[in-house]
């Protein structure tokens, strides 16, 4: 920490410096360097931050710098004054440039922020109110006072300014709350919005924030040139923008900013070889993609794990078993069960989902009372993962109704859900990647609605308590589930078991009245699965209801005080545990026809065991063993 | 009318060029699930060399065409073998890598063929029919006709050909077909190099009715792509649909709104995409989130 403060320090002494050592050609370099630096942090945060790929960066700096450019030559406004609205204007078309990003992702956005960039350089390069080819020249001088800004030197106190005020917002947002959502956004947009991220918003935001750095690096601009002209908005330097921010690191603002500043540097270095400059940063982004996909800034982090490696033989996950464990999980405080009698807090009426031809759910009702462990069994295939996309608001379904808590949720997004207190995990694990195990609960106890964003923009002190009572929560929850050590570890390092129990985890984070389990026991060892029987009960005597997906017959018998069973997408069977194993339909849906034949009438069984295992299993055969996660396909239909 | 039917007319011929660049987008699409942003300037590289060849070296235009398909072809074998370790791993990793190429692509052909540009001449010279008082370029009617062949081979291709159906089966399930003993990686180098191909195709025909030059690929790729969108990602009738489609759209902006024609195109596409993201002929791929 005091080293960090030192390097700032020294760093911010540097920069203060700089110009006194700088002749005027090269302070006019650095000056664009720090603008490209500008414009590639917006782009880190579009792109590498929230996921959402933004090739009309390029535009939205060229809308900053002409709108200023034509409201002070045109219209008369002042440098400032036409600043302002400039920022705005370009905040209004990277709105409209991310409306797409609402309905389309990846290559499908690139293409269409690339073609409306491209629309944008048409019109520039065409219209009369912009100059044409010509450009736009005569822009008047920003004044402040007492300090003259015809100086180049002096300018470049108030880009430093402006850029070191951009990088520290920056890192604000993406190490609090928005940042954090948007990340997650990033990693696994679904499981992003059954966390309760509103996913259409973010993209938006992500857009906004873009466009705002490329709006102030236009005016920026315009205010240094004091001319503008297409061929500095052109596809090509959209490239080199791209360049600077794989280079640097997409994931990392700083990374970003020294991309920028690095590849100005070179390409002025090299201007007299300019083509031969080109061919090499096209090389280097090539090679970075392929052996360097973090960027410069992914490297040291690299370097650490390589000689942590080297050092350890096994690795970093040997190395970490020895300090951290799994410790055991602190139940919650129980609460009064509500009585039966209350209204269901889940009801599904007559469900039906279609996939083109195939009818996954056919008139499925199903009700679940407050307080219950609800089992749901069934054949693979029998539409299971279906029922439970369509609760959690995945899937709409085709006809039929779903209530939750009284309301009418047959519509409903994931995250409005998520708002309403449905958690959920999944089938096979999706938990966010690239975010640390405190990260991923941190994202689901966030229950701010992401119009509170406006508190970045004017209470930023707000954020920062916001962050510290979430962190605090974040820390209980972690203890609670025992998994303090990994708190700082990316969840894809741990042991399946673990990030089974962070899933968990991470649903419970977001205080639920309603936690469905798809397949939690799926993967686990006996013991494992003893553990997982030992949460789901303190889960449901916390007061919160759960509906789990099972294959393992012994934890559903011994947790559950009904079961649904499911067979080729409709109900036929629910009851006690001890009357579903005993219903001949059931039988028949796991063993067929013929074989009912042979089997003599089951015995009803016992009342289900406190044990979770060994557990009465269905009379007549074993049950389905419990499949790997990576075999099923269910849920990725 | 007439004018109508005219524009028409003009907008086919480069919607034809357009579906060519599409095809060739979509084949590696479907085959890798890559979305080759260095197309574009691949195609551009296809139109210097068909030109160089042509002119320079005074090959018959066929004769030039091929040998351009051969040159692309091997650029795509390369960009093919480099990008490999992130095939069906990080998407827009491979986007990137992509685009990295076709920055060195314009490089490598300023480099060879310097900043200015060429005009082809049409190897065609004969004057244009009149039908029904509709002036068509008989070097128009000659693309169309390039275009449909290519078009009904690459049809044929995949699916009588055994490399073509290997070539189905990995776009498919990729694991799956290397269960059943495909070589998927010879496979995918396969199909970049096919793609390539169509590139150069693309770009050597649309030499003699463009301008030749380095950002030749920007005009020809963004629009190929957008009409493989508009048709359907990975769908060969798509790209022919979606090709036509932004050609005579393209024809009719020219036309009605000049300067602005880019702009106006791409705001009907970009609205067109909103209202259907899986294109045409598109299966559905936008999650609802």
């Amino acid at each position: 920490m005091k080293f960090r403060a030192a390097t700032l320090g020294a760093l911010a002494v540097a920069a203060w410096l700089l110009p006194y050592g700088l002749g005027s050609y090269s302070i006019h370099v650095v000056n664009i360097a720090l603008i490209y630096a500008l414009l590639a942090i917006g782009m880190g945060l579009a792109m590498g931050v929230s996921g959402q790929i933004n090739l009309a960066q390029v535009a939205f700096f060229g809308v900053g710098a002409y709108t200023l450019a034509i409201l002070t030559t045109d219209r008369g406004y002042g440098f400032w004054a036409a600043a302002v609205v400039a920022v705005l204007a370009t905040v209004a078309t990277g709105l409209f440039v991310g409306v797409p990003a609402l309905r389309m992702q990846s290559h499908y956005l690139g293409i269409v922020t690339l073609g409306l960039a491209l629309g944008f350089i048409n019109w520039i390069t065409n219209a009369s109110v912009t100059g044409g080819a010509d450009g736009i020249s005569g822009i008047p001088l920003p004044t402040l006072p007492g300090i003259d800004l015809s100086s180049e030197y002096l300018y470049y106190y108030l880009e430093l300014v402006v850029c070191a005020l951009g990088l520290g917002f920056g890192l604000f947002v993406v190490r609090t709350s928005l940042g954090r959502r948007l990340r997650a956004m990033r990693d696994d947009s679904l499981a992003a919005g059954a966390m309760g991220a509103e996913i259409p918003l973010l993209r938006m935001t992500a857009f906004l924030l873009a466009s705002l750095y490329g709006g102030l690096a236009g005016v920026l601009y315009a205010g240094l040139i004091r001319y503008v002209a297409p061929e500095t908005f052109s596809i090509g330097n959209m490239f080199i923008l791209l360049a600077m921010v794989i280079i640097g690191g997409r994931r990392s603002l700083v990374g970003c900013v020294v991309g920028a500043i690095g590849l100005t540097l070179v390409r002025e270095w090299l201007s007299d070889f300019s083509t031969y400059a080109q061919l090499g940063y096209g090389v280097v982004v090539v090679l970075m993609v392929v052996f360097a996909p973090t960027g410069l800034a992914g490297i040291p982090s690299r370097a650490k794990e390589f000689v942590n490696r080297r050092r350890h033989g096994h690795g970093r996950r040997a190395e970490a078993d020895d300090r951290a464990r799994l410790r055991p999980f602190q139940p919650y405080e129980a609460v009064e069960r509500p009585s039966s009698t209350a209204e269901p807090l889940l009801d599904i009426r007559s469900v039906t989902k279609d996939f083109r031809g195939l009818r996954a759910l056919d008139d499925v009702s199903l009700t679940v009372a407050p307080g219950e462990i609800r089992g749901i069994v069934g054949p693979n295939g029998s539409g299971k993962t279906t029922l439970f996309n369509v609760i959690s608001g995945f899937y709409r379904a085709t006809s039929g109704q779903v209530r939750f808590a009284g309301r009418t949720t047959t519509t409903a997004r994931p995250y409005t859900l998520s708002l309403l207190g449905v958690a959920r995990t999944f089938q096979n694990l999706r938990l966010f990647g690239q975010l640390t195990v405190r990260e991923n609960i941190l994202v689901a106890l966030d229950r701010t609605r992401t119009h509170t964003i406006w508190q970045y923009a004017l209470w930023q002190p707000g954020v920062v308590r916001r962050e510290r009572r979430l962190r605090r929560r974040a820390q209980e929850l972690l203890e609670r589930f025992g998994l303090a050590d990994f708190a700082e570890s990316a969840p894809g390092s741990l042991p399946y078991g673990i990030q089974r129990r962070i899933e968990i985890a991470r649903a419970m984070a977001a205080r639920p009245r309603l936690l469905l389990l798809d397949e939690p026991a799926a993967g686990l060892n006996g013991e494992e699965v003893g553990q997982l029987a030992g949460i789901v009960r303190s889960i449901r005597d916390s007061g919160t209801t759960v509906v789990l997906i099972e294959h393992n017959m012994g934890l559903v018998m011994s947790l559950c005080e009904r079961v649904t069973v499911l067979s080729g997408g409709g109900v036929i069977a629910e009851g006690t545990p001890a009357e579903v194993v005993a219903a001949p339909e059931v039988i028949e849906a796991y063993l067929g026809d013929s074989a009912l034949a042979d089997v003599p009438r089951p015995q009803p069984v016992p009342a289900p065991a406190p044990a979770p295992a060994p557990a009465p299993e269905p009379p007549g055969g074993s049950p389905p063993p419990a499949s790997p996660p990576s075999a099923s396909k269910e849920a990725s239909r | 009318m007439q004018e109508t039917l005219q524009t028409l007319v003009g907008g086919l011929s480069l919607g034809a060029v357009y579906a060519l660049v599409a095809m060739g987008f979509s084949l590696v699409y479907r085959t890798m699930g890559l979305v080759n942003f260095a197309h574009a300037d691949i195609a551009m590289i296809g139109a210097y060399a068909a030109s160089t060849f042509y002119l320079t070296h005074r090959l018959p235009f066929a004769v030039a065409m091929v040998v351009a398909i051969a040159v692309t072809a091997a650029i795509g074998l390369v960009i093919e073998r480099v990008l490999r370790p992130l095939e069906n791993k990080d998407f827009d990793l491979m986007l990137i890598g992509t685009i990295g190429f076709g920055i060195v692509l314009q490089a490598v052909a300023i480099l060879i063929w310097g900043t200015t540009g060429r005009a082809v001449r049409s190897p065609l010279p004969a004057a244009p029919l009149d039908l029904f008082g509709v002036r068509v370029r008989t070097y128009d009617l000659l693309v169309m006709a390039v275009a449909a062949l290519a078009v009904l081979g690459l049809a044929w291709f995949l699916a009588r050909t055994k490399r073509g159906a290997a070539m189905q089966a990995v776009a498919m399930d990729h694991e799956a077909a290397t269960a059943v003993g495909i070589d998927v990686g010879r496979s995918n180098a396969l199909a970049f190099s096919i793609g390539a191909g169509l590139a150069a195709l693309a770009g050597g025909l649309v030499g003699p009715m463009l301008y030749v030059d380095a950002s030749l690929g920007g005009a020809l790729g963004i629009k190929g792509f957008a009409a493989a969108m508009l048709g359907g990602f990975g769908s060969i009738p798509g790209a022919v649909v979606g090709g036509l489609a932004i050609g005579v759209l393209d024809s009719y902006a020219a036309g009605h709104f000049q300067g602005y024609s880019v702009l106006v195109t791409f705001l009907v596409f970009t609205a067109a995409i909103m209202i259907r993201p899986m294109g045409v002929f598109g299966e559905r791929t936008v999650s609802r989130a």
